[in-house]
């Protein structure tokens, strides 16, 4: 299994480089921004935006505070947008993408059950997540220190970790449709939907109040940055997203095994 | 003292939107024999090879590997025990050769310090130090059969296995079915080369459409490689006796008579002798290929 777990990080590792550099790269380059917007010559202009569009800017009191900032400006709303990006792409290259390619079949020929390529699969998607995260912790704690500003650790470290549990969760759930139905449109199209819908939602229910009441739908809303760069953390969202790591890798060891795998 | 067949395919049905890529394909294979598998484009031989394997879950009857039932779920187990190769192998294009070698190496728990895989890189001499992504059809499957006999196998699947090769690699391959064949390795292949089959196999399956339609020894597809022989005659005729015959037509003005003869050429001439009114006579060889055809021609499961 760690033979498998091994050749999949291999194979990936341009992919965790790049996205690790890039995710690192967002996270300094936002923080870089922030004297800009902390010294209150932008509040005009924010104060100025129609209701319908702050949704898509946050809390306006968190862009004073670089904790607040960095929650609302980079967890809040880019790095989710980028992080379903990532999930999707690798959820599908693991899943169908290879057994589109004819290789899942060349695995299990191999005296390797299919539990265990679920297993080594996930773990590679825990630990490429885990990078990602660690690369966009890095590049905000670089941030921090071009501009000069202090920032709590443990403010990063929740926000850090949140985002491996919102990115794993997610690609889980997509490596989940993907393993268990081994079609690229439907796990495509999951993925998709679940991330530009959640995006959707949690941006504008702000602001069109219908969206109020489904909002809790959204895969984002269990994800509150800022609350979490001001250190409030909800068990209950946690428990919301392992609970859906759980069922979701459920899901792939009961149908993957008794699946037909794609004969190209 | 009997053995406990290596293999079992009981009652093998795939339907796929309700229509049979194989159809009830029942057949047993006994340690060490070498069986070869033919059939057509899409007469369903790697859906059953598919099934064999475990990749593909049959939609009736069931597969016994070593004593086993197989399924979807515990195919792992018996692979243990088995190599597979295909013609189009989907190997790990950004590992080298070597990476994929020491890959399955340790998929099977085994080294690759081993004779046999010292001496399958002797015989195929394949490129091991370039990405398998820059390798030619030929030399990823030289690494594909590598990988299917390295771990030395109680038996070996190959689906296609020579396609892609030249031919003296193929001749390579040949010989490596052979040893493995002494070595008491049961190998079942499927082929579009009937002279390699002809040549390595002890049995061949004939499938089409799904259904298994002949199960003989390989040698009489070799003897059913004897003379076609076509007649015409003004008169009509009956052909001579261990004649098989292929085609008779009424003309206007003569009969045309073909079969195929295996039998002593003297028998042959002594019947030619014998014809009136003779107009035209052609002899020519009855290649595998056409024997193969004339036993493809069967609608009827024979010894099956």
């Amino acid at each position: 299994m760690f033979n498998l777990l091994y050749k999949t990080l291999r194979e990936r590792r341009y992919f965790i480089l790049g996205w690790s550099l890039g995710l690192a790269f967002l996270g300094f380059a936002m923080t870089t921004f922030f004297p800009s917007f902390s010294g209150g010559q932008i509040d005009g202009l924010l104060t100025s935006l129609p209701p319908a569009l702050q949704g898509l800017v946050g809390n306006l009191q968190d862009w004073k505070q670089l904790p607040g900032y960095i929650g609302s400006q980079v967890f809040d709303i880019r790095l989710p947008i980028f992080a379903s990006i990532l999930s999707i792409l690798l959820a599908v290259g693991l899943t169908v993408g290879e057994e589109n390619k004819g290789q899942l079949r060349t695995l299990v020929a191999l005296p390797i059950s299919r539990r265990k390529i679920i297993i080594a699969k996930w773990l590679a998607i825990v630990i490429i997540c885990f990078i990602a995260s660690v690369g966009t912790v890095f590049g905000i704690e670089v941030g921090v220190a071009v501009i000069g500003e202090t920032l709590d650790q443990m403010v990063l470290v929740r926000l850090g970790l949140f985002t491996w549990l919102l990115i794993t969760a997610l690609a889980t759930l997509i490596f989940a449709v993907g393993s268990a139905s081994g079609k690229r449109s439907l796990t495509t199209a999951a993925g998709i939907i679940v991330a530009i819908g959640s995006f959707l939602l949690t941006t504008f229910a702000q602001s069109v109040s219908w969206l109020k009441d489904y909002e809790w739908l959204s895969f984002l809303h269990y994800f509150p940055a800022s609350d979490i760069a001001r250190g409030t953390v909800e068990w209950g969202n946690v428990l919301f997203y392992i609970i859906l790591v759980v069922v979701s890798l459920a899901i792939a060891f009961l149908f993957f095994p008794r699946r037909d795998v794609k004969v190209v | 003292m009997l053995h406990q067949p290596v293999l079992e395919a009981k009652n093998l049905t795939k339907l796929y939107n309700g229509v049979a890529a194989v159809n009830a394909a029942s057949f047993t294979i006994q340690p060490g024999e070498i069986v070869g598998f033919v059939g057509l484009n899409g007469a369903g031989k790697s859906t059953t090879i598919n099934m064999l394997l475990g990749f593909l879950k049959p939609s009736h009857g069931e597969v016994i590997l070593f004593g086993k039932h197989v399924s979807l779920s515990n195919a792992a187990t018996s692979h243990q025990k088995i190599g597979f190769a295909t013609g189009d192998m989907a190997l790990f294009d950004d590992m080298t050769g070597r990476q994929y070698l020491h890959f399955i190496a340790r998929a099977y728990k085994i080294s690759t310090q081993t004779d046999t895989y010292q001496q399958l890189v002797e015989k195929f001499e394949p490129q091991l130090d370039k990405k398998i992504n820059t390798l030619s059809r030929g030399n990823k499957q030289k690494i594909a059969l590598i990988a299917a006999f390295m771990s030395d196998p109680e038996l070996v699947i190959l689906d296609e296995p020579s396609s892609g090769l030249d031919p003296l690699m193929q001749q390579h391959f040949l010989d490596l079915v052979r040893q493995q064949s002494e070595k008491g390795t049961t190998i079942f292949m499927s082929s579009h080369y009937l002279n390699e089959v002809i040549d390595v196999c002890s049995r061949i399956l004939l499938i089409k459409n799904g259904k298994l339609v002949k199960d003989i020894p390989a040698s009489e597809l070799e003897i059913g490689a004897g003379k076609l022989v076509r007649v015409v005659t003004k008169a009509k005729v009956s052909p001579p006796t261990a004649a098989e015959l292929i085609e008779y037509e009424k003309r206007s003005d003569s009969y045309v008579l073909q079969f195929l003869y295996k039998d002593k050429a003297i028998r042959l001439q002594a019947w030619l002798g014998t014809l009136p009114n003779l107009q035209d006579v052609t002899i020519s060889d009855h290649s595998a290929e056409a024997a193969f055809e004339d036993l493809y021609a069967v609608q009827e499961v024979e010894n099956v």
